[in-house]
Protein backbone atom coordinates (compact mmCIF):
# COMPACT_ATOMS: atom_id res chain seq x y z
CA UNK A 1 0.00 0.00 0.00
CA UNK A 2 1.53 3.19 -1.08
CA UNK A 3 0.02 6.81 0.02
CA UNK A 4 0.38 9.65 -2.69
CA UNK A 5 -0.95 12.67 -1.81
CA UNK A 6 -1.20 15.42 -4.89
CA UNK A 7 -2.16 18.47 -6.05
CA UNK A 8 -1.38 21.20 -8.93
CA UNK A 9 -2.06 24.74 -10.15
CA UNK A 10 -1.67 26.45 -6.83
CA UNK A 11 -0.74 29.12 -8.52
CA UNK A 12 1.36 31.04 -5.44
CA UNK A 13 2.33 34.54 -4.98
CA UNK A 14 3.71 36.44 -1.84
CA UNK A 15 0.13 36.82 -1.07
CA UNK A 16 -0.47 33.58 -0.19
CA UNK A 17 2.97 32.10 1.60
CA UNK A 18 0.95 29.97 4.57
CA UNK A 19 -1.93 28.93 3.02
CA UNK A 20 -1.29 25.62 2.36
CA UNK A 21 1.67 24.72 4.70
CA UNK A 22 -0.64 23.73 7.53
CA UNK A 23 -2.27 21.34 5.50
CA UNK A 24 1.10 20.11 4.35
CA UNK A 25 2.15 19.79 7.72
CA UNK A 26 -0.27 16.70 8.10
CA UNK A 27 1.10 15.18 5.64
CA UNK A 28 2.98 12.48 7.81
CA UNK A 29 -0.28 11.27 9.17
CA UNK A 30 -2.18 10.44 5.59
CA UNK A 31 0.63 10.17 2.88
CA UNK A 32 4.08 8.71 1.79
CA UNK A 33 4.92 11.31 -0.88
CA UNK A 34 3.54 14.18 -2.40
CA UNK A 35 3.21 15.05 -5.83
CA UNK A 36 3.01 18.44 -7.82
CA UNK A 37 1.45 18.63 -10.86
CA UNK A 38 2.91 21.87 -12.05
CA UNK A 39 1.47 25.93 -12.44
CA UNK A 40 3.09 26.20 -8.77
CA UNK A 41 3.14 29.86 -9.39
CA UNK A 42 1.70 32.80 -11.41
CA UNK A 43 4.06 33.64 -13.64
CA UNK A 44 7.21 31.79 -12.85
CA UNK A 45 9.42 34.44 -11.56
CA UNK A 46 12.08 33.48 -9.06
CA UNK A 47 10.29 35.54 -6.38
CA UNK A 48 6.99 33.26 -6.92
CA UNK A 49 9.09 30.17 -6.73
CA UNK A 50 10.93 31.54 -3.37
CA UNK A 51 6.88 31.37 -2.18
CA UNK A 52 6.36 27.35 -3.19
CA UNK A 53 10.09 26.54 -2.18
CA UNK A 54 9.04 28.04 1.12
CA UNK A 55 5.77 26.24 1.30
CA UNK A 56 7.56 22.55 1.13
CA UNK A 57 10.96 23.00 3.07
CA UNK A 58 11.48 20.50 5.16
CA UNK A 59 8.30 18.20 4.59
CA UNK A 60 9.06 15.14 6.22
CA UNK A 61 7.72 13.01 3.34
CA UNK A 62 9.23 13.38 0.12
CA UNK A 63 8.12 16.22 -2.41
CA UNK A 64 8.00 15.45 -6.09
CA UNK A 65 6.93 18.20 -8.70
CA UNK A 66 6.91 18.99 -12.36
CA UNK A 67 6.55 22.70 -13.50
CA UNK A 68 3.45 23.59 -15.49
CA UNK A 69 3.07 26.80 -18.27
CA UNK A 70 2.77 29.47 -16.17
CA UNK A 71 6.06 28.48 -14.29
CA UNK A 72 7.64 29.14 -17.91
CA UNK A 73 6.00 32.04 -18.01
CA UNK A 74 9.00 34.11 -17.08
CA UNK A 75 11.19 31.99 -19.43
CA UNK A 76 13.46 31.30 -16.83
CA UNK A 77 12.36 27.24 -16.06
CA UNK A 78 15.43 26.66 -14.75
CA UNK A 79 15.63 29.33 -11.96
CA UNK A 80 12.38 27.83 -10.77
CA UNK A 81 13.59 24.20 -10.80
CA UNK A 82 16.92 25.17 -8.55
CA UNK A 83 15.29 27.14 -6.46
CA UNK A 84 12.70 24.00 -5.60
CA UNK A 85 15.81 21.58 -5.69
CA UNK A 86 17.22 24.00 -3.17
CA UNK A 87 14.34 23.15 -1.08
CA UNK A 88 14.42 19.54 -1.47
CA UNK A 89 11.91 18.83 -4.16
CA UNK A 90 12.63 16.45 -6.93
CA UNK A 91 11.28 18.00 -9.92
CA UNK A 92 11.23 16.07 -13.03
CA UNK A 93 11.38 16.86 -17.09
CA UNK A 94 11.14 13.53 -18.74
CA UNK A 95 13.05 11.34 -16.17
CA UNK A 96 11.88 9.39 -13.58
CA UNK A 97 12.66 9.26 -9.70
CA UNK A 98 12.18 6.41 -6.86
CA UNK A 99 10.85 6.92 -3.26
CA UNK A 100 11.03 4.65 -0.89
CA UNK A 101 7.76 4.14 1.13
CA UNK A 102 7.73 1.55 3.94
CA UNK A 103 10.19 -0.56 2.27
CA UNK A 104 8.30 -0.09 -1.29
CA UNK A 105 9.87 0.91 -4.49
CA UNK A 106 7.73 3.79 -5.86
CA UNK A 107 8.77 5.16 -8.89
CA UNK A 108 7.66 8.70 -10.36
CA UNK A 109 8.14 9.67 -13.88
CA UNK A 110 7.76 13.15 -14.71
CA UNK A 111 7.45 15.67 -17.43
CA UNK A 112 5.38 18.93 -17.88
CA UNK A 113 3.59 17.70 -21.25
CA UNK A 114 1.90 19.76 -23.64
CA UNK A 115 -1.48 20.15 -25.98
CA UNK A 116 -2.42 18.78 -29.11
CA UNK A 117 -5.31 17.40 -28.34
CA UNK A 118 -7.00 13.68 -28.39
CA UNK A 119 -7.86 11.02 -31.50
CA UNK A 120 -9.55 12.35 -34.21
CA UNK A 121 -9.30 15.70 -33.08
CA UNK A 122 -5.96 16.33 -32.67
CA UNK A 123 -3.08 18.55 -34.30
CA UNK A 124 -0.60 16.91 -36.49
CA UNK A 125 2.68 17.32 -37.32
CA UNK A 126 2.10 18.95 -40.73
CA UNK A 127 2.47 22.17 -42.71
CA UNK A 128 4.05 25.26 -41.29
CA UNK A 129 7.05 24.86 -39.22
CA UNK A 130 5.60 26.60 -35.87
CA UNK A 131 2.71 23.87 -36.19
CA UNK A 132 5.05 20.84 -36.49
CA UNK A 133 6.97 22.38 -33.81
CA UNK A 134 4.08 22.39 -31.37
CA UNK A 135 3.74 18.70 -32.14
CA UNK A 136 6.76 17.64 -31.91
CA UNK A 137 6.91 19.29 -28.97
CA UNK A 138 4.67 16.76 -27.46
CA UNK A 139 5.88 14.12 -28.70
CA UNK A 140 8.98 14.97 -27.26
CA UNK A 141 7.55 14.85 -24.17
CA UNK A 142 5.86 12.06 -24.57
CA UNK A 143 8.48 9.77 -25.56
CA UNK A 144 10.60 11.23 -22.39
CA UNK A 145 7.79 9.81 -20.17
CA UNK A 146 7.84 6.08 -21.91
CA UNK A 147 11.28 5.75 -21.29
CA UNK A 148 11.39 7.41 -18.01
CA UNK A 149 8.52 4.79 -17.24
CA UNK A 150 10.34 1.96 -18.77
CA UNK A 151 13.08 2.76 -16.74
CA UNK A 152 11.06 2.68 -13.65
CA UNK A 153 9.99 -0.82 -14.40
CA UNK A 154 13.25 -2.36 -14.98
CA UNK A 155 14.51 -0.85 -11.94
CA UNK A 156 11.78 -2.98 -9.73
CA UNK A 157 9.27 -0.24 -8.83
CA UNK A 158 6.40 -2.15 -6.81
CA UNK A 159 4.03 1.02 -8.44
CA UNK A 160 4.42 3.42 -10.56
CA UNK A 161 3.06 7.11 -11.19
CA UNK A 162 2.89 9.11 -14.21
CA UNK A 163 2.87 13.05 -13.19
CA UNK A 164 2.23 15.71 -16.04
CA UNK A 165 0.95 19.40 -16.06
CA UNK A 166 -0.87 18.87 -19.37
CA UNK A 167 -3.73 15.95 -19.62
CA UNK A 168 -3.30 12.75 -20.87
CA UNK A 169 -7.18 11.79 -21.62
CA UNK A 170 -10.22 14.05 -22.91
CA UNK A 171 -12.19 12.87 -19.48
CA UNK A 172 -10.78 14.78 -16.87
CA UNK A 173 -11.63 17.97 -19.22
CA UNK A 174 -15.02 17.56 -18.55
CA UNK A 175 -16.10 21.01 -17.82
CA UNK A 176 -13.67 22.97 -20.04
CA UNK A 177 -15.06 24.05 -23.60
CA UNK A 178 -14.04 21.36 -26.16
CA UNK A 179 -12.75 23.77 -28.46
CA UNK A 180 -9.87 24.24 -26.27
CA UNK A 181 -9.14 20.65 -25.73
CA UNK A 182 -6.01 20.93 -27.82
CA UNK A 183 -4.59 23.69 -25.50
CA UNK A 184 -4.86 20.99 -21.94
CA UNK A 185 -3.30 17.85 -23.12
CA UNK A 186 -2.60 15.51 -25.99
CA UNK A 187 -3.26 11.62 -26.20
CA UNK A 188 0.64 10.89 -27.05
CA UNK A 189 0.95 11.11 -23.14
CA UNK A 190 -1.68 8.54 -22.58
CA UNK A 191 -0.27 6.33 -25.61
CA UNK A 192 3.59 6.80 -23.62
CA UNK A 193 1.27 6.06 -20.63
CA UNK A 194 -0.51 3.08 -21.94
CA UNK A 195 2.56 1.42 -23.87
CA UNK A 196 5.00 1.54 -20.69
CA UNK A 197 2.71 1.11 -17.99
CA UNK A 198 1.81 2.50 -14.93
CA UNK A 199 -0.35 2.35 -11.75
CA UNK A 200 -1.79 5.82 -11.68
CA UNK A 201 -1.64 9.11 -14.10
CA UNK A 202 -1.66 11.96 -11.90
CA UNK A 203 -1.78 15.95 -13.63
CA UNK A 204 -3.39 19.42 -13.52
CA UNK A 205 -4.10 22.22 -16.05
CA UNK A 206 -7.71 21.88 -16.40
CA UNK A 207 -8.89 23.99 -13.87
CA UNK A 208 -12.95 23.44 -15.35
CA UNK A 209 -12.51 19.92 -15.65
CA UNK A 210 -12.74 16.35 -13.14
CA UNK A 211 -11.17 14.91 -11.54
CA UNK A 212 -11.32 11.07 -12.38
CA UNK A 213 -10.96 9.85 -16.20
CA UNK A 214 -8.94 6.62 -17.29
CA UNK A 215 -6.62 6.02 -20.53
CA UNK A 216 -7.60 3.62 -23.27
CA UNK A 217 -5.36 1.22 -22.01
CA UNK A 218 -7.21 1.26 -18.39
CA UNK A 219 -4.71 3.39 -16.19
CA UNK A 220 -6.13 5.04 -13.81
CA UNK A 221 -6.15 9.32 -14.40
CA UNK A 222 -6.82 12.18 -11.68
CA UNK A 223 -7.03 15.66 -12.33
CA UNK A 224 -5.93 17.08 -9.10
CA UNK A 225 -6.01 20.71 -10.07
CA UNK A 226 -6.67 22.60 -7.13
CA UNK A 227 -10.00 23.97 -8.51
CA UNK A 228 -11.08 20.71 -8.68
CA UNK A 229 -10.00 18.85 -6.09
CA UNK A 230 -11.35 22.32 -3.86
CA UNK A 231 -8.62 21.14 -0.91
CA UNK A 232 -5.20 21.55 -0.51
CA UNK A 233 -4.78 17.86 -1.56
CA UNK A 234 -5.97 14.47 -2.55
CA UNK A 235 -5.32 10.85 -1.05
CA UNK A 236 -4.74 8.28 -3.18
CA UNK A 237 -3.76 4.54 -2.71
CA UNK A 238 -2.48 2.30 -4.40
CA UNK A 239 -1.99 -1.44 -3.41
CA UNK A 240 1.61 -2.66 -4.59
CA UNK A 241 0.68 -6.53 -4.12
CA UNK B 1 -4.90 26.50 -16.54
CA UNK B 2 -6.77 26.75 -19.92
CA UNK B 3 -5.99 29.22 -22.83
CA UNK B 4 -8.55 32.07 -23.36
CA UNK B 5 -11.85 30.03 -24.71
CA UNK B 6 -13.74 31.20 -27.58
CA UNK B 7 -16.31 33.96 -26.52
CA UNK B 8 -20.42 33.11 -26.37
CA UNK B 9 -23.29 34.85 -26.39
CA UNK B 10 -25.61 36.71 -28.82
CA UNK B 11 -23.90 39.98 -30.63
CA UNK B 12 -25.75 43.20 -29.31
CA UNK B 13 -28.45 44.38 -31.40
CA UNK B 14 -27.75 47.26 -34.27
CA UNK B 15 -24.38 47.87 -35.25
CA UNK B 16 -21.94 49.14 -32.44
CA UNK B 17 -18.67 50.67 -33.08
CA UNK B 18 -15.89 48.11 -32.49
CA UNK B 19 -14.13 49.72 -29.48
CA UNK B 20 -17.94 49.40 -28.04
CA UNK B 21 -18.65 45.75 -28.78
CA UNK B 22 -19.43 43.53 -25.64
CA UNK B 23 -17.55 41.43 -27.20
CA UNK B 24 -14.43 42.46 -27.38
CA UNK B 25 -14.36 44.69 -24.48
CA UNK B 26 -14.77 40.83 -22.74
CA UNK B 27 -11.71 39.76 -24.96
CA UNK B 28 -9.66 42.31 -23.62
CA UNK B 29 -10.93 41.93 -20.11
CA UNK B 30 -9.19 38.09 -20.70
CA UNK B 31 -6.15 39.64 -21.96
CA UNK B 32 -5.72 41.86 -19.19
CA UNK B 33 -6.38 39.41 -16.45
CA UNK B 34 -3.83 37.01 -18.28
CA UNK B 35 -1.09 39.79 -19.03
CA UNK B 36 -1.14 42.13 -15.73
CA UNK B 37 -0.29 41.08 -11.82
CA UNK B 38 -2.15 38.34 -11.79
CA UNK B 39 -1.33 36.22 -14.95
CA UNK B 40 -4.93 34.46 -14.27
CA UNK B 41 -6.34 32.38 -17.02
CA UNK B 42 -8.65 30.62 -14.98
CA UNK B 43 -11.59 33.34 -14.88
CA UNK B 44 -14.34 32.86 -17.63
CA UNK B 45 -16.45 35.78 -18.66
CA UNK B 46 -19.44 35.53 -20.86
CA UNK B 47 -22.44 36.96 -21.85
CA UNK B 48 -25.43 36.31 -20.82
CA UNK B 49 -28.84 38.05 -20.61
CA UNK B 50 -26.69 41.33 -21.38
CA UNK B 51 -24.99 41.03 -18.36
CA UNK B 52 -21.41 39.26 -17.94
CA UNK B 53 -21.07 36.67 -15.82
CA UNK B 54 -17.46 35.86 -14.25
CA UNK B 55 -16.81 32.53 -12.55
CA UNK B 56 -13.51 30.59 -11.78
CA UNK B 57 -11.43 29.73 -9.10
CA UNK B 58 -8.67 32.08 -7.92
CA UNK B 59 -6.01 31.36 -5.51
CA UNK B 60 -6.05 34.21 -2.85
CA UNK B 61 -8.48 36.64 -1.64
CA UNK B 62 -6.34 39.36 -3.05
CA UNK B 63 -6.52 38.00 -6.11
CA UNK B 64 -10.16 37.54 -5.89
CA UNK B 65 -10.39 41.62 -4.98
CA UNK B 66 -8.03 42.40 -8.17
CA UNK B 67 -10.25 40.70 -10.97
CA UNK B 68 -13.19 42.06 -9.54
CA UNK B 69 -11.23 45.33 -9.62
CA UNK B 70 -10.02 44.61 -13.40
CA UNK B 71 -13.30 43.83 -14.36
CA UNK B 72 -15.47 46.77 -13.35
CA UNK B 73 -12.73 48.78 -14.75
CA UNK B 74 -12.51 46.88 -18.37
CA UNK B 75 -16.31 46.16 -18.09
CA UNK B 76 -17.44 49.62 -17.25
CA UNK B 77 -20.93 50.74 -17.79
CA UNK B 78 -22.19 47.16 -17.57
CA UNK B 79 -23.85 44.95 -15.76
CA UNK B 80 -21.31 42.76 -14.10
CA UNK B 81 -22.17 38.97 -12.27
CA UNK B 82 -19.14 37.49 -10.34
CA UNK B 83 -19.08 34.37 -9.14
CA UNK B 84 -15.32 33.73 -8.44
CA UNK B 85 -14.09 31.83 -5.60
CA UNK B 86 -11.03 31.27 -3.71
CA UNK B 87 -9.47 28.06 -3.27
CA UNK B 88 -9.87 26.13 -0.71
CA UNK B 89 -6.97 25.01 1.53
CA UNK B 90 -7.77 22.36 4.12
CA UNK B 91 -6.87 18.87 3.79
CA UNK B 92 -8.87 15.86 2.32
CA UNK B 93 -11.21 14.12 5.45
CA UNK B 94 -10.04 11.17 3.70
CA UNK B 95 -8.55 8.98 0.88
CA UNK B 96 -9.40 7.13 -2.39
CA UNK B 97 -8.55 3.24 -2.83
CA UNK B 98 -7.45 2.18 -6.31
Amino acid sequence: MVRVAAVGDIHMGPDSQGLLRPAFETLPDCADLLLLAGDLTRHGTPEEARVVAQEVRGLPVPVVAVLGNHDHHDEQPEKVTALLRDAGVRVLEGEGTVVECAGTRVGIAGTKGFGGGFVGRSAGEFGEPIMKEFVRTTRRSADSLHAALKELDDEGCAARVALTHFSPVADTLAGEPPEIHPFLGSYLLAEAIDTAGADLAVHGHAHLGSEHGMTAGGVRVRNVAQPVIRRAFNVYRLGTG
Amino acid sequence: MSDPVAHQGPAASGTPAPAENVEYRVAHLHDRLAAEELGELGVRAEIRAGAIVLTGTVPSAQCRETVLRVAHEELAGLTVHTDVVVAETAGPDHAEEL
